[in-house]
């Protein structure tokens, strides 16, 4: 229903749309960018895209918006995210409890360093390898191995 | 592929984090086709994220919500121009009885039709000139051959 709305461009709609995902995605985006006024860019850019972009859901192959909206959240935030001079870990401390917080500290180091370059730095496979001076094929079993982590760790705990 | 054992390598996780490969999210598309009971694992997945990510919402700035909000309300005032609005919007300009509106395809006749004058303007000018000074130097020949003329053949 809403989504029917969201395509012919509904107002109300869009504001709905603000109001049920923004505190969710918020979280999320604060524990991507660590400055709040990147932050804050980022949380007004993913909303203002998303109502413009609406029928990229519908072949998205995502069945809520929430992961679409997540998806999207992610690429502006790599976008966003200051150069990086020292790989530490010490810029990933911003929520303590967030979702992805409580998932990166379950994991053994090495996938934690995969996943982190990965998903949060939106490194490839290949440049991973590169700055690790590891073969790609480790890396893509290590970040497989992350993700095999991820879906025990989701099932255990919001199932 | 046992399907069960495609789920559990975290293929779907993979897709939904927006890690997977081009690859693996083309044989992902292929293997919803031909198993439809993938679609409710995705929703499963999703759906599990979904409320790990509400359950610890942060409360964004109020002066984000007004931006957006704000554009949201300057588009509506806009959409007659959106071609996928249904909304109906009545033009409000006032008619105006000093001024006329034409259609827009006057503008580029009115530019061409500029250029062109100023075109033959320069060709008028220039072929004057041109002119005038064929007839200058016509009029500086015959008065030589008159002058040649006179001094072969002075009147007797």
């Amino acid at each position: 229903m809403l989504i029917e709305r969201l395509v012919i461009g509904d107002p109300a709609a869009k504001e709905l749309l603000y109001d049920r995902y923004a505190g969710a995605l918020y979280s999320i985006v604060l524990q991507l960018v660590p400055v709040k006024e990147r932050a804050d860019e980022v949380l007004a850019k993913v909303f203002l895209w998303a109502f413009h972009h609406i029928e990229a859901f519908q072949t998205s192959g995502h069945r809520t918006l929430f992961a679409w909206l997540l998806r999207r959240t992610r690429e502006l935030a790599i976008k966003e995210a200051l150069p990086e001079t020292a790989l530490t870990g010490t810029e990933l401390i911003k929520k303590e409890e967030g979702v992805l917080q409580q998932f990166y500290m379950i994991l053994p180091a090495d996938q934690q360093q995969v996943f982190r370059l990965s998903y949060f730095k939106g490194l490839s496979i290949t440049t991973i390898a590169r700055l690790l001076a590891l073969p790609e094929e480790q890396i893509n079993d290590t970040l497989k191995d992350a993700m095999k982590s991820f879906r025990q760790f989701l099932k255990e705990t919001w199932n | 592929m046992e399907l069960k054992f495609y789920i559990e390598s975290g293929i779907i996780e993979s897709f939904v984090l927006g890690l997977a490969s081009e690859a693996e999210v083309e044989e992902l598309q292929h293997m919803r086709r031909l198993y439809p009971e993938l679609d409710t694992e995705v929703e499963f997945v999703e759906r599990r994220l979904e409320r790990a990510a509400f359950d610890e919402p942060a409360m964004p700035p109020v002066d984000i919500r007004d931006r957006v909000l704000q554009k949201i309300r300057w588009e509506q005032g806009h959409a007659y121009a959106d071609p996928s609005s249904n909304y109906t919007f009545i033009n409000i300009q006032p008619k105006d009885g000093d001024h006329i509106t034409v259609h827009r395809s006057w503008k580029i006749f009115f530019i061409i039709f500029f250029i062109m004058s100023k075109i033959f303007l320069f060709l008028a000018i220039f072929y004057y000139l041109k002119y005038r000074m064929s007839q200058e130097q016509r009029s500086d020949n015959l008065r030589q051959m008159i002058r040649q003329e006179q001094t072969q053949s002075p009147l007797l």
